[in-house]
């Protein structure tokens, strides 16, 4: 699966659904014109055979028009908003519990190192994770518009009768969702069904609020005629124009959302390389007399996200998740169709060993080509997770348990930023100690302390762990952790590449929850593409190089890797760049299609490993230009050495 | 024509009553959520203090009395806790979840100033390393206190601006109260240390 490949489709979907939408929305409009039309002539008591030709009153048609599409748009708005305002308000309504960081509850410990390891081994900060402890079914669903703002929720059900490798091949599952933006596009469509429901809404509100008053003037009047029959009428109009728009959308609705239930069945499966843990799961579903049923009122509103059908339906076509068996054999094609009866009592726990830190060299070389680290964005496999594993099982536990709490995540992040050299170390410190909390600087040297014990390469994974407490802060607190990262990173009057990467990486994730309506960078008028080319791999190749030839040589290899001659983007001297020119050139890099994100990685990658190596700097630099494009990549993995095919860039391309 | 003016101010009305209400309820689980930080915290100290107490035991044989005003002030305050955790940000039992709070730091207080006259308690290993997480744990107390009372101020000016306050009061939105602790009190507690 090709992460850009697979963006570039989702936005024609998208376009595709726009256009179905639009026809959805034309109809509607048409069928609301004739029901008005039809109430007023005969609220004016016009003969039924007068009206032939007087069907078309321009004046009223664009009135009707006006008033549903405004409807329509703004009911379909509203709850887009409402929606995507934050993940957790979804979950919570659902009776959502977050999961708490101490938990000692074995299961819940599994779940958390499950999702975790599954976040670092895609290169994405951990999602929230919740349970929904009233709920007996086995499901999960994944919300969030970004990778920045998701969570994950698992029923109890999930938690406690699935073995390991089914809960992961779930949490695989969900992944896939978050990483292919499945909620972005279920979101809208649940915006555009909201949409067409208000037509019927409004219908039955007028109906149930003139249809009692009017019962006794009716009789009093003579039958059929009249402005409280026309009323009626309409109001019954609208609902059931409503009723056939929900519908046919919500038709629309479970068709997509079935293809990307499978897509992200072969997903889960390709990031776990265990199909039976998908299978698996799949089955227990089949085998437990309530399947995956969702108690929970509000359940229909998120059914699109589920793992599995959440709801009871009528027929196959409404259904937003294609048939259990199906699904199972399509993972295990000797499935004869007989699931096992699944067990209420909860799964024995194995312990939960930490990953063999031994399996991992020294992470000096790191294997890097463009084309398979293109390959390797929103997407990951198996070995990513062994590596995520492993570095995981590197990271002290105390140090890895207790960055699940906000007050030491704040401490761990602004430790990751301390310098080495004791001077820079000592002024940044001071700078901590001006912002007024006596307490904060003991507390980040004691942080770092216990980052020491941790691996180099573990700093950006640290970083990705720390986010979900991260996210817990208060708005105010949110505030005075930005400004103490500013003093740190101004504290030695310049910034360097890490403290740009985790900066980056920090303030893209968490301006993401708390400033969600976040102003434009300011920062100068708007850049060319073909500028912001320049910048980057400028900036990249000099990382890199040791003299200007080299970094010549770099910038050339980058170049190859943009097909056609639409960019010539132009090396840049050193003295010309900086950091403030990387963002902006980030920022305007961000917009550009999916395809042509893919190129950019692609040379940036080239840039940076054509000198035959990639420092964890350099690794980490490359992480955070493409978390910066919005893809995430995972870690790239050490032990293998680049060799002869990075030095002919070339001849991979044919 | 009038009508139908009539009718979109009506949606529009209606739509904006129902954005006030879930902003509401969302502002209600982030507090409700912040509650819980601190209830895991508060759960944690509350398991150390025996632990404490049981050590100190050993040298303070003549203070017995100062040990069992710490356990009394602890079970107070675990109940008071779980009554809290049951309703958060719900005005009497925040009260009485503080008031129970500030006799367990004062009692904390006095037993560290007793401490004091004992060197061998102070180089006691078990002791230093108990004391020394039960500060970081006040620490996180109060870090997550912070960042529920952030939530409840955010919650309560929510409720109380004009058009929203009306719903609010229609609807059961009351309001909830901050989690403070007299100062002077909190001080003492985290300074403690035995160096």
């Amino acid at each position: 699966m090709d992460f850009f490949e697979e963006q570039h489709r989702a936005r024609q979907r998208t376009g595709w659904l726009i256009v179905l939408f639009s026809l959805a929305v034309c109809g509607t409009v048409i069928a609301v014109y004739a029901a008005v039309k039809i109430a007023v002539q005969s609220a004016w008591d016009v003969p039924l055979d007068q009206w032939s030709g007087k069907f078309w009153d321009g004046a009223l048609f664009w009135t009707v028009a006006a008033y549903t599409v405004a409807l329509i748009a703004a009911a379909s708005l509203y709850k887009i908003r409402a929606v995507s305002a934050s993940a957790e308000s979804v979950v919570l309504g659902l009776g959502g519990r977050p999961l708490d960081p101490n938990a000692r509850d074995p299961y819940e410990r599994r779940l958390l190192n499950v999702v975790e390891e599954m976040a670092i081994a895609s290169g994405v900060p951990v999602p929230a994770v919740y349970v929904l402890p009233e709920e007996p079914g086995i499901n999960a669903f994944a919300v969030g518009l970004d990778v920045s703002r998701s969570a994950i929720a698992v029923t109890d059900g999930c938690l406690k009768l699935l073995s390991r490798d089914e809960l992961q091949g779930v949490v695989a599952h969900e992944f896939s969702h978050l990483l292919n933006g499945d909620s972005r596009i279920n979101l809208r469509l649940l915006g555009l069904v909201h949409g067409i429901l208000v037509i019927g809404l409004l219908g039955s509100m007028v109906l149930r609020s003139f249809g009692r008053s009017d019962d006794s003037g009716r009789r009093s009047k003579t039958s059929g005629g009249g402005l409280g029959g026309a009323i009626i009428f309409v109001g019954a109009s609208l609902y059931v124009i409503g009723s056939v728009g929900v519908f046919f959308t919500r038709l629309i609705k479970a068709a997509v959302s079935r293809q990307r239930e499978l897509l992200a069945d072969a997903s889960g499966v390709q990031f776990t390389r265990n199909p039976a843990g998908l299978a698996g799961a799949l089955k227990k579903i089949g085998g437990l007399d309530r399947g995956s049923r969702l108690l929970a009122a509000r359940a229909e509103e998120a059914s699109h996200f589920y793992f599995s059908e959440g709801m009871g339906r009528f027929t196959a076509l409404m259904s937003t998740h294609p048939p259990l068996a199906e699904r199972i054999r399509f993972l295990d094609p000797a499935f004869q169709g007989e699931m096992p009866a699944t067990m209420h009592s909860p799964v024995a726990l194995e312990e939960e060993v930490p990953g063999v830190a031994a399996a991992v060299p020294g992470a000096r070389g790191i294997a890097a080509q463009p084309r398979t680290v293109i390959a390797s964005v929103g997407a990951l496999t198996d070995q990513h997770i062994d590596y995520a594993q492993s570095l995981l099982a590197r990271i002290p536990q105390r140090l890895r348990d207790s960055i699940r709490e906000p007050w030491v995540a704040r401490a761990v992040v602004l430790a990751l930023l301390l310098d080495a050299n004791p001077e820079t170390r000592a002024a940044q410190l001071k700078a901590l100690l001006a912002l007024g909390d006596p307490q904060l600087a003991d507390h980040v040297s004691r942080a770092s302390a216990a980052l020491r014990t941790a691996p180099a390469e573990a700093r950006l994974p640290i970083l990705d762990l720390a986010l979900p407490a991260l996210r817990r802060l208060s708005s105010a607190q949110y505030g005075e952790l930005r400004a103490a990262v500013d003093r740190l990173i101004r504290a030695d009057s310049r910034i360097g590449l890490f403290e740009y990467t985790l900066q980056c990486v920090l303030l893209r994730h968490l301006a993401a929850h708390f400033e969600p309506k976040r102003p434009e960078p300011a920062g100068g008028p708007q850049i060319e593409v073909v500028g912001a080319l320049s910048v980057l791999l400028s900036m990249l190749a000099h990382a890199g190089a040791t003299d200007p030839a080299e970094a010549a040589r770099a910038f050339e290899a980058a170049r190859a890797q943009l097909s056609g001659d639409r960019f010539f983007p132009a090396l840049l001297p050193r003295e010309k760049l900086d950091l403030r020119a990387l963002d902006r050139a980030l920022g305007r890099l961000r917009d550009t299609a999916p395809r042509l994100r893919g190129q950019i990685l692609g040379a940036c990658v080239a840039a940076v490993a054509t000198d035959g190596k990639v420092t964890i700097a350099e690794g980490e630099l490359l992480r955070a230009v493409s978390d910066s494009l919005g893809c995430p990549m995972p870690p790239l993995l050490p032990g293998q050495h680049i060799g002869e095919e990075l030095a002919a860039p070339t001849a991979r391309a044919g | 024509m009038i009508g139908w003016i009539v009718l979109g101010v009506l949606v529009l009305v209606v739509v904006m009553v129902v954005a006030a209400y879930n902003r509401l309820i969302e502002l209600r689980n982030r507090y409700k959520n912040a509650f819980s930080q601190i209830d895991v915290q508060l759960k944690r100290r509350y398991d150390l203090i025996p632990n404490l107490v049981e050590t100190a035991k050993g040298y303070l044989k003549h203070e017995r009395q100062t040990l069992e005003a710490v356990i009394v002030a602890r079970n107070q305050a675990s109940t008071a806790a779980q009554r809290a955790a049951a309703a958060p940000g719900e005005p009497s039992a925040m009260r009485d979840l503080a008031g129970a709070e500030v006799a367990l730091g004062g009692a904390l207080g006095r037993m560290f100033a007793l401490a004091e006259a004992y060197p061998d308690l102070k180089s006691n290993t078990t002791m230093n390393q108990l004391s020394e997480e039960l500060a970081s744990t006040e620490n996180k107390v109060a870090f997550a206190r912070q960042a529920y009372n952030d939530a409840v101020m955010a919650y309560n000016t929510g409720r109380e601006v004009f058009p929203v306050s009306i719903l609010a009061g229609a609807t059961g939105f009351t309001e909830a109260r901050l989690f403070e602790l007299e100062r002077a009190v909190e001080r003492e507690v985290v300074k403690v240390s035995f160096a």
